[in-house]
């Protein structure tokens, strides 16, 4: 993307315009600050009437995301809108990253652990970062 | 035409899987629910009636390489079984089950499942006797058969 926001990228695939790989720098003040993060991104045919498809290559540990990388985001799913810009979803997904919510899981473990102790969590989260995302 | 790319599609195959297939006489999920190349599948299959299969599962590992869906992925039964187009190793020869004999992009890991037992409940099938219950084929590494195919 010509204007990427800062700490994003995203590219498309020279065989398959509408598939993207998609870079995300973890938000500051969060535990995955420092952490460059994969994704890929695909537009389907339905796009922009249904919303991109989304999910992290690298492993994250973070409550609304799965094991699979897929991704529980409101805009991804119900409160889509064609009026939103790929950059839209990519600058949502990376205030996800500063802003968890263990109470809208998709890896219930990982909320399990953030609800019984927040500390532990994000020292856990901060290795998973360190371990996976540089 | 929009084409998906391998990795969106497995994800669509595998929420369709956890969903649970239409009569429930084929399943598959995935080995390990946290390979996130999503490679190694389990399926099984429930014998079809009036056959030779009934009343037996039927447990097959199946490898979706780097090229799925583009390619078809490797198929071996587990569980021993007595098929035309199943070798002595457990593996299934595509190439010899009717309808999906020429691999499209659109075919899933579904249409796989569904068209083997389909092959066990045709005439020409349906009443070949078959091995022990229980007993299964030797196990084989079919992820280094899929990279060896690839190279």
């Amino acid at each position: 993307m010509a204007d990427s926001p800062p700490g994003i990228t995203a590219a498309p695939h020279e065989d398959n315009l509408r598939y993207f790989d998609v870079t995300i720098a973890g938000p500051g003040q969060s535990p995955y600050e420092g952490g460059i993060f994969k994704l890929e991104l695909f537009l389907p045919e339905e796009y922009p009437m249904n919303p991109p498809k989304v999910r992290f290559l690298t492993k994250i540990y973070h409550p609304n995301i799965d094991k699979l990388g897929r991704i529980c985001l409101d805009i991804l799913k119900d409160k889509w809108s064609p009026a939103l810009q790929i950059r839209t979803v990519l600058l949502s997904i990376q205030a996800l990253l500063g802003a968890p919510n263990p109470d809208d899981p998709l890896a219930n473990d990982v909320a399990q652990a953030w609800k019984e102790d927040e500390k532990a969590a994000i020292a856990e989260a901060r290795q998973w970062t360190l371990k996976w995302a540089q | 035409m929009a084409k998906i790319p391998r990795s969106f599609r497995l994800l669509e195959e595998l929420e369709k899987g956890e969903k649970g297939l239409g009569d429930g006489s084929c399943s598959y999920g995935l080995k390990d629910s946290d390979d996130i190349a999503m490679c190694e599948w389990n399926g099984t299959i429930i014998g079809p009636p009036h056959s030779a299969f009934e009343n037996r599962i039927f447990s097959l590992s199946i490898y979706c390489g780097d090229n799925y869906p583009d390619v078809p992925p490797i198929v071996k039964f587990d569980s021993r079984i007595t098929l035309p187009c199943v070798n002595q190793q457990g593996l299934v020869d595509l190439s010899r089950v009717a309808s999906i004999a020429q691999w499209r992009r659109d075919f899933s890991l579904e249409n796989v499942l569904v068209e083997l037992r389909r092959e066990m409940a045709a005439p020409a099938n349906r009443k070949t006797p078959q091995p022990v219950e229980g007993s299964e084929f030797p196990p084989l590494d079919i992820v280094a058969l899929g990279k060896q195919r690839r190279a």
